[in-house]
């Protein structure tokens, strides 16, 4: 039992992290069609400049530079690439990420050079908690809460800012969005930083001793690929469904690493996806587009 | 058109009716038709429409097997099409064209109309990689006959250009061979008119009473186009709001005045003008003058509507 | 889907007299540079020609699913994986202790490869046959990771993570590759053929005939319901095109050419060994993409494409070093500019600048080289 519940504990604080980079990936799909293959690159590139500026202005400096970071070359990606490919098919849009994927990751590995690869969660990482009388890593019990602030903040400006407005009216009619005063590129834009943001804030959690005993490495980029089954598992068009799909996630890699093997950990995630899939094809809140003739 | 050389019946087809009966279709919580009926009778050319929103589109696709009927049956000859599968429909002799021009736009004139005959042809992937002789010899006819329905629509000089680069009308018509390709019994034409002026449309109207002329198939077709309904049509079914209104030869129609309602709209009791609220397509007897549909088969502007764009399903 | 960017396999060229004869014969010159290059080349350089064809076998899968039926796959890599560990057990020497091994002759086991790595992409039929385009890509992904977990599972038949296992060598008829230049007894203009030479032969003659097949499929019927289902499913579906069966179907054919390459790889490495890491090494994440980068840059659906964006790909990294002679001399430091880092950034670029510039790759820009001399005809 008391193992069980550390495992849900630990689990659940994974989960939350792989919630944030799935609803930043999903707002990005929902915003521009664009299924973001570069999301593991600009978790990694936030914490690249975080481990850089870590030693010089402190990590709480360093963190927030980071996350901006992970949000300028978001925005940059978008207006610099996307936004000059409009006319491209979703799948060329897709491999156009995957091209930046290749090169942000290429980079930041190659700067990382071959020494120790650095942890990025210095008030929090290896400091256990102890709740009665289960032992759980502080990461993830931060993590939990960041997230669950951040995600609450984003449904509530999802539902009632005018920025969120914008964001629905888009996805759901980009024409008639357009008719209605809202600026398309501005919506596009911001989503794609907010994805980044939080890709970056992602980041300061992924690198750490507690949750994948290993530092920021082309690993981390593995690791952030698990965002892409947590957005499917949950419809790539729904935010709520990637937060669910998070901690699907988290909890079906925390519970089969310890009652399961360790090793098969990471497949079982994507089995679970290929299981929804098979069932839902287009996940368990996904919209089913149907094609017009 | 008569030297059939592969068809699946040489000569005339053997053509059976095609009955729809008691059909609903539902979108979640949306009815789009609601428990229609009608019958295409062989070899008669049978118009179905209605303003926008009706369900012709959805009807189309639920003859074709694209979208799953909720109740009802539809059936060609005695063959069940709503427990057949979806690919399996064309085989059976139904061709269609379709409303927005699904054409492949990069791939060859020619290999657009060679896709109708997907289902005569055979052979698979090492088939065809490794060039079996008899899947060659039979591609070659297969290609006389594409040259051929190409040849009589009109299009055969456009026989190696991307269909994608070719004039509007022009690819109406690739779409039309193509569902000619399938050697179908039932031609379905989803709006074999819009974006057409007026010769444009007067030559269409010439080429759906050549087909059917030529190789005695039924043809079902949807169109805004009244002059071009009235003029060809032996018999019209009109929709509005997923129910049927009317089902008669087009004299009658025109002047049944559920239907002059539908087109024209009438007071809904809001406070609504008596006139034009919701009409997708022109009225029948409007602009027309004489009634009489042997007479008049005016491919003019009057009758003209936008392409039907709200229904569901296309 | 009003889109420009995903057909470069489809134009049909002009049919103008002198520009057929113009291809037939560059086809037969390129034949007789292709196997009169062994006698000039040394080794290292038809290594890397080798290695190239490997490529160019697996994009020619690859973008027969993505360029032609429009279906993304991130699973190429766990293909190849499939078809070199077939091998290596089918051909594999039975009665070893430690690895597993049917004792069959290669060409029994090259097939057999071949075919399973089909079998195993039309496993995927209830994913593959359902799925569109990027769902399927991300959900491909798990492939991935499931053929890294199996490789390091069973050692027995995949290969030791420390040493791996030998693939046997490729021989026929008693005609084997794996002989010394020195030792070998065959020799042409004086030319003996050793291993490389053979090798490249081999290699030549499985390219020549996975891309003659794909040719043949992608002008004939099958090719037409690929593309019908990439432009519009349900106007497929109703012109008789079974959209499940031949998005499962195109997906086993892609994988089947996967497990080919993944053969090649493993003689061209002379070894057969699970990857460290899910992402990187020769049959994870990163060699999807590698592909992946191959047929966009070659133009998608483009099948000479494919093969000029392999020879990019997977050529740069093996002859970089060979050109600048100082290969592994920098690359302990760590952040050096190692080959591979350069061909990262090399195709990584190219994606990025043919999808906004180019569409239709290397093949497009071909085709509006070639276009005057075309139009002359």
């Amino acid at each position: 039992m008391q193992t069980f519940l550390q495992v849900l504990i630990n689990g659940t604080g994974k989960g939350a992290i792989f919630a944030l980079l799935a609803l930043g990936f999903v707002i990005i799909f929902k915003a521009t069609e664009v299924v973001n293959f570069a999301h593991g690159s600009l978790a990694l590139a936030g914490g690249y400049v975080v481990a850089v500026l870590k030693p010089m202005v402190g990590w709480w400096s360093a963190a927030a530079a980071g996350i901006t970071a992970a949000a300028v070359l978001a925005l940059v990606i978008e207006r610099l690439l996307l936004a000059r490919a409009r006319n491209a098919s979703d799948t060329s849009l897709a491999i156009l990420t995957i091209g930046v994927d290749v090169l942000v990751l290429t980079e930041v590995v190659r700067r990382l050079g071959t020494e120790a690869s650095p942890f990025l969660g210095d008030p929090y990482d290896v400091k256990p908690l102890t709740l009665g009388d289960v032992t759980v890593g502080r990461s993830e019990v931060v993590a939990l809460a960041v997230s669950v602030v951040l995600i609450t903040a984003f449904f509530a400006a999802f539902r009632f800012s005018p920025w969120g407005v914008a964001m629905r009216a888009q996805s759901e009619n980009r024409e008639a969005a357009a008719l209605m005063g809202i600026r398309s590129s501005r919506v596009t834009a911001s989503a794609w930083a907010v994805g980044g943001a939080l890709a970056g804030i992602a980041v300061l959690f992924l690198a750490t001793q507690d949750f994948s005993g290993g530092g920021l490495s082309q690993a981390t980029h593995g690791v952030a690929l698990a965002a892409f089954p947590a957005a499917i598992i949950g419809g790539l068009t729904s935010p709520g469904g990637a937060v669910l799909g998070g901690f699907v996630v988290g909890l079906t890699e925390a519970m089969t690493a310890q009652y399961v093997d360790l090793d098969f950990a990471k497949v079982a995630v994507y089995l679970v996806m290929l299981l929804v899939l098979v069932v839902r094809p287009s996940g368990l809140f996904g919209r089913v587009v149907q094609a017009r003739v | 058109m008569s030297g059939q050389t592969t068809g699946r019946t040489p000569g005339r087809r053997d053509v059976r009716p095609l009955r729809v009966s008691e059909v609903t279709v539902r979108f979640g919580g949306l009815v789009a038709v609601n428990r229609v009926s009608f019958t295409v009778e062989p070899g008669s050319i049978h118009a179905l429409i209605g303003p926008n929103g009706a369900g012709k589109s959805t009807c189309f696709n639920a003859i074709s097997g694209v979208c799953r009927i909720s109740s009802g049956r539809i059936t060609l000859g005695d063959v069940d099409l709503g427990r057949t599968p979806p690919h399996r429909i064309a085989a059976l002799g139904v061709g269609r064209a379709f409303q927005n021009l699904a054409l492949s736009p990069t791939s060859t004139v020619f290999d657009n109309v060679m896709l109708g005959r997907h289902a005569l042809t055979g052979g698979g992937f090492l088939g065809h990689g490794l060039r079996a002789p008899w899947l060659r010899r039979a591609a070659r006819r297969h290609a006389d006959r594409v040259a051929e329905i190409c040849d009589f629509l009109g299009v055969a000089r456009y026989l190696h250009t991307p269909a994608g680069v070719l004039p509007y009308g022009d690819q109406k018509r690739v779409d039309i061979a193509r569902a000619l390709a399938v050697e179908p019994t039932l031609l379905m034409l989803d709006e074999p008119a819009a974006g057409m002026n007026a010769s444009e449309t007067a030559e269409m109207a010439a080429l759906i009473q050549d087909v059917r002329d030529e190789l005695g198939v039924s043809v079902l077709f949807v169109e805004h186009d009244m002059g071009l309904v009235m003029g060809i049509a032996d018999r019209v079914t009109v929709l509005d709001f997923g129910r049927l209104i009317a089902d008669d030869v087009p004299s009658v129609v025109q002047r049944a005045p559920e239907v002059i309602a539908a087109y024209l709209g009438v007071d809904d009791g809001q406070g609504q003008p008596a006139v034009k609220t919701r009409a997708g397509g022109g009225f029948p007897g409007t602009g027309g003058g004489n009634g009489d549909p042997a007479t008049s088969p005016r491919p003019g502007r009057d009758g003209r509507a936008e392409p039907d764009s709200r229904e569901a399903m296309g | 889907m009003s889109d420009s960017n995903r057909a470069a396999g489809d134009m049909v060229p002009g049919d103008g007299r002198w520009w057929r004869i113009g291809r037939v014969a560059g086809a037969a010159l390129l034949i007789v540079v292709l196997l009169a290059l062994p006698l000039y080349l040394p080794g290292e350089w038809l290594k890397v020609g080798t290695w190239m064809m490997t490529g160019a076998v697996g994009a020619l899968g690859l973008t027969l699913l993505t360029g032609q039926a429009g279906q993304l796959s991130l699973a190429h890599g766990f293909f190849l994986l499939v078809g070199a560990v077939s091998y290596a057990v089918l051909s594999g020497p039975a009665g070893d202790p430690t690895y597993i091994g049917f004792g069959l002759p290669p060409v029994v086991g090259l097939l057999g490869a071949v075919l399973i790595s089909g079998l195993a992409g039309a496993a995927f039929a209830p994913v593959s046959g359902r799925l569109r385009g990027i769902y399927l890509g991300v959900a491909s992904l798990a492939l991935v990771f499931l053929g890294f977990w199996l490789g390091r599972a069973l050692p027995a038949v995949a290969g030791s993570t420390s040493s791996g296992r030998l693939p046997q060598p490729f021989s026929i008829f008693g005609l084997s590759v794996d002989v010394s230049r020195q030792l070998s007894s065959l020799s042409v203009f004086g030319v003996p053929l050793g291993r490389d030479e053979r090798t490249w032969y081999l290699y030549l003659l499985l390219t020549a005939i996975a891309y003659l097949l794909a040719q043949g499929a992608v002008s004939g019927r099958p090719g037409r319901a690929w593309r019908a289902v990439r432009d519009n499913e349900t106007a497929a579906t109703v012109l008789g095109v079974s959209v499940v069966r031949v998005k499962a179907g195109v997906f086993a054919i892609s994988s089947a050419y996967a497990g080919l390459a993944g053969v090649m790889t493993a003689w061209w490495t002379g070894i057969m060994k699970p990857d460290e890491s899910e992402v990187a090494g020769s049959y994870g994440v990163t060699v999807s993409i590698a592909f992946l980068a191959m047929i966009v840059v070659g133009g998608l659906g483009s099948l000479p494409g494919a093969v000029l964006g392999a020879a990019l790909v997977f050529g740069l990294p093996v002859a970089l070093p060979l050109l600048t002679q100082s290969a592994s001399a920098d690359i302990g430091s760590g952040t050096a500019f190692s080959p591979i880092v350069i061909t990262n950034f090399a195709y990584g670029a190219l994606i990025v600048l043919i999808i906004l510039f180019e569409p239709s790759g290397m093949a497009g820009l071909g085709r509006r080289l070639l276009g005057p001399a075309r139009a002359r005809t």
